[in-house]
């Protein structure tokens, strides 16, 4: 009955646009509901040692070795610095040989929390290539 | 002209002339088609470290997070070490353009957060990030 009222009209209005609008309403609130608005922060950085990760320099060129120990403190080339005093020593080392990344290497037990503050003052000393690491011990 | 051929034709029986309300909703739809990214979140939140370099990862989408005492939560629930793996592969083979980010909180020890991202590379995700706080906020 519904169909054949609408059929009068088609001259003028054309298809009728009713149910393709419910329709595309559903698909709208399905993606309302399921979207999220996330953006997660992060540092990339590759893997060295272990089992997964190959190196990340090559024999060739070296890297600048940081060292971070489980009772807190840091070794930037086997000199204790403090946390703080990273950037400005690997910024210092970097403008020497400027093709080599930087190897942090961690002792197992090391907090998460220093180690990201490290690879966060390695980053700021304006080195990109940061290779992550832990001791065998 | 065209409302006014609308109105005397069929105004009686429509109502309101729907289109220009489809044109609009079509719109918002294509946005949120466009900006949903379908995150993996971890299920908890960690308390992390700010690092002032960290940048926003736009395909970061698969999140692990490590809490202090050493559980590791992936897609809102606690996962063993072992099973962080075959999760992995069968995440990269739904979407392989997905990336990772380990949230490790600031206490968890570093030897599991590197073999988290062990287990992640083996998985046959190549890029892993280490989750942190921007400086100042979020």
């Amino acid at each position: 009955m519904r169909l054949r009222r609408h059929f009068d009209h088609d001259d003028s209005t054309g298809i009728d646009l009713a149910p393709m609008l419910d329709f595309v309403l559903n698909l709208l609130i399905f993606f309302i509901i399921t979207a999220v608005f996330v953006k997660e922060v992060g540092m990339t950085v590759s893997r060295h040692g272990g089992g997964a990760g190959g190196p990340a320099t090559g024999k060739e060129t070296g890297s600048i070795s940081v060292v971070v120990k489980q009772s807190g403190e840091v070794l930037v080339d086997n000199r204790e610095v403090d946390v703080r005093a990273v950037r400005a020593n690997v910024e210092r080392l970097h403008a020497q040989k400027p093709d080599w990344g930087v190897m942090v290497t961690t002792e197992q037990n090391a907090e998460t929390g220093l180690l990201v503050q490290v690879i966060d003052q390695v980053r700021q000393g304006g080195v990109e290539n940061v290779s992550f690491g832990t001791s065998s011990r | 002209m065209r409302s006014r051929r609308h109105t005397s034709h069929s105004g009686d029986e429509h109502g309101i002339d729907l289109a220009p309300m489809l044109d609009f909703v079509l719109n918002l739809l294509i946005f949120f088609i466009i900006t949903t990214s379908f995150v993996r979140e971890a299920g908890i939140t960690v308390n992390r470290q700010e690092a002032a370099t960290a940048s926003h990862d736009d395909s970061g989408n698969i999140l692990i997070a490590i809490r202090s005492n050493g559980e590791v939560w992936m897609d809102r629930r606690q996962v063993d070490l072992r099973e962080v793996r075959p999760i992995i592969e069968r995440l990269h083979i739904e979407r392989p353009e997905d990336t990772v980010v380990v949230i490790a909180d600031k206490a968890a020890k570093s030897g599991l957060l590197a073999q988290v991202m062990d287990e992640v590379t083996l998985g046959g995700v190549k890029e892993v990030a280490i989750g942190a706080a921007s400086v100042g906020g979020e």
